[in-house]
């Protein structure tokens, strides 16, 4: 019962330490992303439109940014490339705090450091473009460890670099990040958006974070699943435990009545030891889990929410248990308990102790 | 279909309930077919037993289902979060037919299981078990309304759909549509307080004469009174804003979880008070079932009253 | 005061353990029922603490129709009022002498003060203080019947009842019980032995020596 309150409470801690990593990641966001589309397919956009944007009222910025990704053959695995312009403001952090890159250099993260040492580059980076021409790149600097889920292998460099790379005319850029000042305001504005620019896609950040919000849900929810499975093959194996009426447990119970305990006595004693258990059990269950999760930094387990895209492979899970999850796991594991054993505890109680001394 | 791990708890507790709850009713139905008290026989010891179970399994539902409906009413607010438009559980509320008829469906369940576990107590403390048969009539209907509910539960949550926007509780309640809600919201504070003050009083003096018949009626008006006024005038000093008009909100950490407490006070005055006017009880039992509800009616009119109070007092002037 | 009137009981398969008995125990008075096993003495006995319901019949303590009562009331009265050593004395070998001694108190919450108050008094009575935390399973022969009857008067009853008390004793302890049986006679306890032992027929304090036979009453 303690095992598997603890399993349950780490797959939830662990999804709620997600949730709210997301949650700060989507929080560096842009408001509003405005990506242009041909037939409904995502394209470039010409970073002029970024004046367009500026004139509505209530925008306090937009950036044409320009990012993407580059895939890595030795490798065999994605890059992803942020590009910086050297006077711009981004709304990502990051981003921010990487200035200075000198030409024709650009800036890694440790996860690409390593992917590139394996394949004997040290110092630089040749990028290979559509038509087999090289764009070779300086490693300036490694970046230290971010908390971000996403960007693991991740590169920053200078617009023109990355233009280069993506084999982008000058005014092309992959997209136009805006920034509201009054948030009340972002779905209005994103319609008037919707307006002037009829073939892109408009994503707004609330959508995103609702969007990750139900997929974290359906995740757990699947781990509910088993759960649930797992619960009633519990549920049968205590009923089979306390129903276990050997004749001593019966010729007790049959003393008891006979000196005077009514039936429902008898359930009481039942019913508190039954309580007693699974409460203590729910405790100790949360408190494994609390160590297993924060720290051990739950092994195995978060492997399976993290799959190979997202892994950060020293992840530190944040502390954030909150009230919800702990009455969520106590309706999980207490009533179903006390369930378990009202019907074997009547049994017991109402034995005829008469039958039971002859 | 949205599926959080708040709500599949529910599904599970609710599947739980569904099972227990048709044992109890095959035993009512066998109890109410064969029960003889006067019969010293196999089978009606076998009743007898059967009985036990019976009280056994509706008192277990019931203490689960209190903090469960509280359990309920947190998580409809946690779905407010992903209902886009929606701020707190009103708007979920709101979003789907089926979702006020489940609340008030709920709410009148507990109401009628909190009765039958004065019945039961009646009953035990009866050496002819006078209560039984009763007992066990009652619950035949509570089993059909626990049903219902349940089924209800099952629509309304599989039919919140995350693409649907939600009003927030700022339209629903507001004063200006020309609904009966917002007619009833707009009335003057004062013959709202003047019906509240004077339902309370009218309380205390039925109370002390022991009219229990009257009693029990004002009980029922007070629910009514309370929530209109609460969700009217009160309300707007909790949240300190003379429109938010929100039966919800103050259910939220914002505000201290108030809400819980209020609800919560309201519900046993309410309850013990009702539960005169139909049980017979003894004269030490009713004089106890007057003192609590008096009790509890009496904080939730303190507590509610503190907060337009202290609003002045704080601040020199009314909303 | 017990009654027992047109008492019938009937076990499954038609066996007839009892048939249209009426008998009366006037309170204080100490009653002998003689019989052979299966007479139905044990059955009376059962009758009156409420231990089985009767088939046909009325069975009346104090004026109370404990046959005619709930289950949990039976229990409640049995709990308040009946004493019962049992021939096998159905202690629980597990738990010491005083953790039996006070099972019946359990269901009642009394206070600590209270239970060992009550505790004491008894062990004293019964002369087994001494054993007060030995499991029942390492207790003599005697020291257990002691403990069963100490059982039997935790909570004062009016009413004791012992089926066979002496079946498993040798003479020495045989004579030890009426020693204590004449102690709870003072005490105007209403007693009734169930018992086919000799010993017992012709003693002084015995107010009245009822014959059991086939489920009827003979004298």
């Amino acid at each position: 019962m303690t095992l598997l309150v603890a399993l349950l409470a780490s797959t939830l801690f662990i999804s709620n330490a997600m949730k709210s990593e997301y949650n700060t990641i989507i929080n560096s966001y842009p408001d509003i992303v405005i990506t242009n589309q041909k037939a409904l397919r995502d394209t470039t956009i010409n970073e002029d439109e970024v004046y367009k944007v500026l004139s509505i009222k209530g925008v306090s910025s937009a950036v044409a940014r320009v990012w993407g990704h580059y895939y890595f053959l030795n490798g065999d695995e994605k890059f992803l490339i942020l590009g910086r312009d050297e006077f711009e403001t981004y709304s990502n952090p990051l981003l921010n705090a990487s200035s200075n890159i000198a030409k024709d250099s650009m800036l890694v993260s440790k996860e690409v450091k390593k992917s590139l040492q394996k394949s004997y580059y040290t110092e630089y980076f040749n990028f290979i473009k559509a038509d087999g021409s090289i764009k070779r790149l300086t490693i300036q600097k490694t970046l230290e460890r971010s908390n971000f889920l996403e960007n693991s292998a991740l590169i920053i460099m200078n617009n023109d670099s990355a233009k280069e790379i993506f084999e982008y005319d000058d005014h092309e850029v992959t997209d136009l990040s805006v920034s509201v000042a009054n948030k009340i305001e972002v779905a209005f504005i994103a319609a008037k958006l919707k307006i002037l620019f009829p073939s892109a896609r408009v994503s707004v950040k609330d959508d995103l974070r609702v969007m990750y919000e139900n997929i974290y849900n359906l995740r757990s929810g699947f781990f509910l699943t088993i759960f649930i499975i797992t619960f009633f093959t519990f549920f049968i194996i205590i009923y089979d435990k306390v129903s276990g009426l050997n004749s001593e447990q019966r010729r007790e119970i049959g003393i008891l009545k006979a000196l005077g305990w009514r039936v429902g006595d008898v359930l009481n004693t039942r019913f508190y030891e039954g309580a007693m258990i699974s409460l203590v059990s729910y405790i100790l269950g949360i408190v494994l889990a609390f160590i297993y999760v924060y720290y051990f930094n739950a092994p195995y387990l978060k492997g399976i929410f993290l799959n190979n895209y997202d892994l950060l492979k020293d992840f530190r899970i944040v502390f954030n248990i909150d009230f919800e999850t702990l009455a969520l796991l106590f309706f999980l594991s207490v009533p179903i308990y006390i369930a378990a054993t009202v019907i074997p505890s009547w049994r017991v109680a109402t034995l005829e102790a008469d039958e039971v001394m002859r | 279909m949205t599926l959080t791990p708040e709500i599949l708890t529910i599904y599970i507790l609710d599947l739980l309930f569904l099972f227990f709850a048709i044992i109890a009713f095959i035993l009512s139905l066998q109890i109410l077919k064969s029960w003889n008290f006067e019969a010293t026989t196999k089978l009606q010891y076998s009743l007898q037993m059967k009985s036990y179970l019976g009280s056994t399994i509706i008192k277990y539902m019931f203490y689960i289902k209190l903090p469960l409906f509280l359990f309920f009413i947190f998580t409809l607010d946690k779905l407010s979060f992903i209902l886009p438009g929606a701020m707190c559980g009103a708007g979920v509320v709101n979003s789907n037919e089926y979702a006020t008829v489940l609340l008030f469906l709920k709410l009148i369940n507990l109401y009628l299981f909190a009765y039958w576990i004065v019945l039961d107590k009646l009953d035990m403390q009866d050496e002819q078990q006078r209560y039984l048969k009763q007992k066990f009539t009652i619950f035949i209907a509570l089993f059909t309304l626990l049903v219902l509910e349940i089924v209800l539960e099952y629509i309304m949550f599989s039919s919140i759909d995350v693409k649907d926007v939600v009003d927030c509780c700022g339209t629903i309640f507001s004063t200006n549509d020309n609904t009966y809600l917002s007619k009833a919201l707009s009335l003057s504070p004062r013959i709202l307080l003047s019906l509240f003050y004077m339902n309370f009083s009218l309380l205390v003096l039925s109370a002390i004469f022991r009219m229990r018949y009257i009693f029990s009626l004002l009980n029922l008006l007070f629910i009514f009174i309370s929530l209109l006024s609460l969700v009217a005038f009160f309300g707007t000093y909790i949240y300190e804003l003379p429109t938010h008009h929100c039966p919800f909100c103050f259910l939220q950490q914002e505000y201290s979880y108030i809400g819980y407490f209020l609800y919560g006070v309201l519900f046993i005055g309410t309850f013990n008070g009702l539960v005169v006017g139909f049980v017979e009880f003894s004269k030490k039992e009713i004089s106890r079932h007057y003192r609590v509800s008096m009790f509890f009616n009496l904080m939730y009119i303190i507590v509610v009253t503190l907060y337009p109070i202290l609003f002045f007092i704080r601040n020199g002037v009314w909303l | 005061m017990i009654k027992l009137i047109n008492t019938s009981k009937i076990y499954d398969k038609n066996v007839v353990a009892l048939d249209a008995v009426n008998i009366e125990f006037k309170e204080g008075e100490l009653i002998v029922l003689k019989g052979v096993s299966g007479s139905g003495k044990s059955t009376i006995l059962s009758l009156i603490a409420g231990l089985i319901k009767p088939t046909t019949g009325e069975v009346l303590v104090n004026e109370k129709k404990i046959s005619k009562i709930a289950d949990h009331f039976v229990s409640s009265f049995r709990q308040e009022n009946i004493g019962f050593v049992f021939q096998k004395y159905n202690l629980i070998n597990t738990l010491s002498v005083a953790e039996n001694i006070l099972l019946p108190l359990v269901p009642l919450n009394l206070t600590k003060v209270e239970l060992k108050s009550r505790l004491e008094n008894v062990l004293k009575l019964f002369d087994i203080e001494d054993k007060k935390d030995t499991l029942v399973k390492n207790l003599s022969g005697g020291e257990q019947q002691r403990t069963a009857i100490a059982r039997a008067n935790i909570n004062s009853p009016k009413i004791i009842l012992a089926d066979e008390p002496t079946a498993n004793l040798d003479e020495k302890l045989s004579l030890e019980f009426i020693d204590i049986l004449k102690e709870l006679k003072s005490q105007k306890r209403t007693i009734i032995l169930a018992t086919h032992d000799p010993l017992f027929f012709e003693l002084d304090f015995v107010d009245k020596v009822i014959q059991v036979k086939n489920g009827q009453i003979i004298s």
